[in-house]
């Protein structure tokens, strides 16, 4: 069985019609005023979960996001003929959780951004319990769309999360196991029941990947 | 890991096509209205067919043709699994969804959509990961894909790459002032830097079974220094270059760069290089192919096998003297003196990565 432990969890679950402008002044004390005029949504969630959290540039980061930067990409899309350099550079992926970076001024030694759907939350495990980084930050989240959610190409609310996962246990919050088999496929978790299982301390188990998922509260 | 298959689709044809035009120092790219039929500004890019969104998909064929190399297996299942690889996918039918309002258009256009577009297409299972991390997306999706098969947990890895040009990706290029009207001249000392975009996909099997050409090892650096520039001392370039050159050793490798035109990057690229590379020379094949974005990892590792198998490998088209460095080689060069290869990809957020190719 592969396992590692998770530290240092933190998750992001505004009321749902909170705004980038309403994040803007509920979280103003974690950022630099001039980087918060210019992050997302999505980048401010991120850069909250990951307040206080040090990384070094020996870290591995895998970030996941079915829908990424939303809101920078509809402004884009809207902003032609006269595109916005600004919105075109946020709205590539993963524009959410490089803002927080960049503005940290924090190297990493490895950014994993995945953006698929059906099992991103398993791909996202296990993309980190194989990475060799003695740490990596799990980080996710999406932010509500405006026109695109009108064509369910968004999310309808905004979240995110971010923990640690090391292989020390000593300390640990949970413990995600994969114990590799023949298992057949069932259900994957969405990415917003991942976090709102991490919000609610709730113990999941499915199999995938060619093999069983377990994560425990400790 | 082995390469069991690998080719890509350029607007010179496959793998072995574009290698063989760019031996020739032929351009792909031509000037073009940036916004497609919307006009604007000329500037450089090569595509396989029409810029503005078709329905069904332009690239849909194209990815089409390329997938007939791609040899059967069960893809798709959690041991024979799909990574894709893309910084674009179908975005630009997002563009011209907000010009025409047709909502045909949005079938296809967030990854999640477009990928899905393909797994019915190919027949692929849910095992399908999706990676985008700009223009270092597809060395991420080979590197992972080592991983996977390092760790056991899959038997062959398809990796799938594709990128098309759109107005929204040229425009946005193109406010950022670095595609202009200007073919790009890669690693050339000149007053204005440029690019060119063109499209490009392509796809490699993985395995951990013998094959004549491997993938030695990946190196991966992140300087979150600025959203579009590189840390001005080349840190970021030097971090990359000396972790593949650890894994390279005493191997003599030839470099195939990122090179996409653009100065201040050319520069720390061709000086990082030099240093820590001194008897390589670097070639860098975007002044005629364009960026091919998310996939130019991929697009160029297939044309590199194809160079190989040919025994010749296609020097810097485009270059013009006099070069950043000395190591630049802007003709055309045998393969037979050396014994692997570093190519190197670099992306916004100045990401940096680096795999080492070798072969019997």
């Amino acid at each position: 069985m592969i396992e590692r432990f998770i530290h240092q969890l933190r998750v992001e679950q505004p009321a749902p019609d909170e705004t980038a402008a309403g994040a803007r002044v509920r979280l103003a004390d974690r950022f630099p005023r001039t980087a918060l005029r210019r992050m997302t949504h999505l980048g401010m969630l991120i850069g909250s979960t990951l307040d206080g959290v040090p990384l070094v540039p020996e870290d591995a980061l895998v970030f996941a996001s079915t829908f990424g930067e939303t809101r920078a990409l509809e402004d884009f899309l809207m902003s032609f003929p006269a595109a916005s350099p600004l919105l075109f550079q946020t709205s590539i992926h993963p524009g959410g959780v490089q803002q927080v970076l960049i503005g940290r001024q924090q190297p990493i030694a490895r950014l994993w951004p995945l953006a698929g759907r059906t099992r991103l939350v398993e791909q996202a495990l296990l993309t980190a319990v194989i990475e060799p980084a003695p740490r990596v930050a799990l980080v996710g989240g999406e932010e509500r769309g405006t026109w695109m959610l009108e064509h369910a190409m968004a999310s309808p609310r905004s979240f995110a999360f971010a923990a640690i996962l090391t292989r020390e246990p000593a300390g640990a919050a949970a413990r995600v196991g994969f114990t590799p088999g023949m298992e057949t496929d069932d259900a994957c978790p969405t990415l917003e029941n991942f976090t709102q299982a991490l919000a609610g301390r709730r113990a999941l188990s499915w199999h995938g990947a060619g093999g069983a998922w377990t994560f425990d509260w400790l | 890991m082995g390469i069991e298959a690998c080719d890509c689709l350029t607007p010179f044809g496959d793998a072995a096509a574009t290698a063989a035009a760019l031996l020739a120092d032929r351009r792909a790219l031509e000037l073009k209205p940036v916004l497609g039929r919307d006009g604007g500004d000329l500037v450089p890019l090569a595509l396989t067919g029409p810029m503005d969104e078709t329905l069904p998909p332009h690239w849909l064929s194209c990815l089409h043709r390329l997938a007939v190399g791609i040899p059967p297996a069960a893809w798709g299942s959690a041991h024979a699994p799909v990574i894709v690889t893309s910084s674009n996918f179908g975005v630009g039918s997002l563009y011209a969804f907000t010009r025409d309002r047709d909502p045909r258009n949005l079938a296809h256009g967030t990854p999640f959509a477009s990928v899905e577009l393909l797994r019915r297409e190919f027949c692929w299972g849910e095992h399908v990961h999706v990676f985008s991390h700009a223009c270092v997306t597809a060395h991420l999706g080979l590197a992972h894909a080592a991983r996977l098969l390092h760790a056991g947990l899959a038997d062959r890895v398809l990796v799938f790459s594709y990128d098309f040009v759109s107005p929204f990706v040229a425009g946005g290029f193109h406010s950022l002032k670095i595609l202009n009207g200007q073919l790009p001249a890669p690693y050339a000392r000149r007053e204005t830097g440029s690019i060119g975009l063109g499209d490009g996909a392509a796809f490699a099997v993985l395995t951990r079974g013998p094959a004549p050409c491997r993938l030695a090892a990946h190196a991966l650096y992140n300087e979150m220094f600025h959203f579009t520039a590189n840390q001005p001392d080349g840190a970021g370039f030097a971090a990359c270059a000396a972790s593949i050159s650890a894994a390279a050793g005493g191997r003599r490798v030839w470099i195939k760069g990122h090179g996409t035109g653009t100065l201040e990057a050319g520069r720390l690229e061709a000086e990082a290089m030099a240093r820590q590379f001194p008897n390589a020379p670097l070639t860098g094949w975007k002044g005629s192919l364009g960026h091919t974005l998310g996939s130019c990892g991929l697009v160029e590792l297939a044309i590199a096998l194809a160079a190989l198998r040919g025994g010749r490998i296609p020097g810097t088209v485009g270059g013009q003297a006099p070069s950043f460095t000395d190591n630049v080689a802007s003709q055309p060069f045998a393969s037979a003196a050396f014994d692997g290869a570093i190519l190197i990809s670099n992306a916004f957020g100045g990401a940096h990565a680096a795999m080492l190719l070798t072969h019997d």
